[in-house]
């Protein structure tokens, strides 16, 4: 079954920056056009691209490789490639695009997939190891609660870092960078449908893993 | 468990629905409408029950990361010095200019010929083609901006690429000698 790519939205930004009519859903597949035109006539503009998408592309990179070291050396390269390459970007976010259209959140993540996939075959292995940072939630108030959030976002973590590296992308994109589908699909190289898919399996190998499945 | 492929489609645009509305924050009964669509008005795919709850969770549990800022303060000065970088060679460039340039035609080969072509250069004169009509057009911007070192040897390369190359051993060894006798010159002038 296939949807418009163009009318998808989800997270909290686009929720909030959703426009209501139906003739103007392209606009939250642009909505980095006047940052990203501005960094292209000045390179120092891209600053304000950078801090909007940072937390982001570190996420996804530290979910990727399960530490902060690596997430940053990925993280700067990043960057800096999307810097060097930004002349190049072309937006190709409108309506007769239909599936695949991109914006420059997409074209960032290609990137960041990319250089992780070369920092991979830099270092010759492979994390297979659960994320060790569920320790870095912040303490809540009431020790015994921060104590049980912790031991359940650790859990979450393991669940989430046992899944296969294609279903653990999608699902750290779309939980972490809430992402939509299409961007999601965008990023991987996948279709709408094949991500859905692999989101829908991912979700149910966690519940079974958390013994939430019953 | 195994799914047709139709059944495993609606089974994850269902899901794909409820994360939708889940992520954006959406109204309660919308995403219970998802979720339970008999309590929503009628009969209808339901959505997974486990999925559901893994989904809730990670909502939850899944956090994003930041960096330290430590760590984006020097990446964002990292930055700033690639942006600048990237705007040096247009700036460069705009000040550029092509100057018609050839070396004296009383002996080619002779490297004195190139001492005053430099000082012209570093001078930042414009070459007047008519008089010297073989001349060669050269891009000379950023070299003005070097050590002055270059601006000789940005002279002297010009020079070479208008010869014919031998490539001997003993014009080599010519070639050395030369190279040292006009940097040594060059930087006197220039001095």
């Amino acid at each position: 079954m296939a949807r418009s790519v163009l009318g998808r939205s989800t997270g909290p930004e686009r929720a909030a920056s959703a426009p209501p009519e139906r003739g103007a859903r392209v606009a939250h597949l642009d909505r980095d056009r006047a940052l990203v035109e501005a960094a292209q006539r000045d390179p120092l503009q891209f600053d304000a691209l950078y801090h909007r998408y940072l937390a982001q592309v570190y996420s996804y990179a530290y979910y990727e490789l399960g530490d902060h070291h690596e997430a940053e050396d990925v993280t700067e390269r990043t960057f800096l490639a999307a810097l060097a390459g930004l002349s190049r970007f072309d937006e190709r976010a409108r309506p007769a695009d239909g599936e695949g259209a991109s914006t420059f959140r997409v074209w960032l993540f290609q990137i960041a997939r990319n250089t992780v996939s070369n920092h991979r075959r830099g270092r010759r292995r492979h994390p297979e190891e659960p994320l060790a940072a569920a320790a870095s939630v912040p303490d809540a108030l009431d020790v015994e609660a921060g104590v049980a959030t912790r031991d359940d976002a650790a859990a979450a973590w393991r669940a989430v870092g046992k899944l296969p590296a294609d279903r653990r992308r999608a699902v750290v994109l779309r939980f972490v960078d809430e992402m939509s589908t299409a961007e999601i699909a965008g990023v991987l190289g996948k279709t709408e449908g094949a991500v859905r898919v692999l989101i829908h399996r991912a979700l149910r190998s966690v519940a079974r893993e958390l013994g939430t499945g019953r | 468990m195994t799914f047709d492929r139709e059944t495993a489609s609606t089974d994850a645009l269902l899901t794909d629905l409820y994360l939708d509305a889940l992520l954006a924050g959406a109204v309660l009964d919308v995403v219970d409408g998802i979720a339970h669509p008999d309590a929503a008005g009628g009969p209808g795919p339901r959505l997974d029950p486990a999925a559901r709850r893994a989904a809730d969770r990670l909502r939850r549990d899944l956090v994003r990361v930041h960096p330290s800022f430590r760590f984006e303060e020097r990446l964002a000065t990292r930055l700033a010095e690639a942006a600048v970088a990237l705007r040096v060679p247009v700036a460069a460039g705009a000040e550029g200019r092509v100057v018609p340039f050839r070396p004296s035609p009383g002996d080619p080969l002779d490297p004195d010929a190139m001492v005053p072509v430099a000082q012209e250069v570093a001078e930042g004169l414009l070459l007047d083609a008519r008089r010297r009509p073989n001349g060669r057009p050269l891009l000379i911007g950023g070299a003005l901006t070097s050590a002055a070192l270059s601006i000789a040897g940005a002279a002297y390369v010009a020079w070479r690429r208008g010869r014919p190359v031998r490539d001997d051993p003993m014009a080599r060894a010519a070639r050395a000698v030369r190279e040292a006798r006009l940097a040594d010159r060059a930087s006197k002038v220039l001095d």
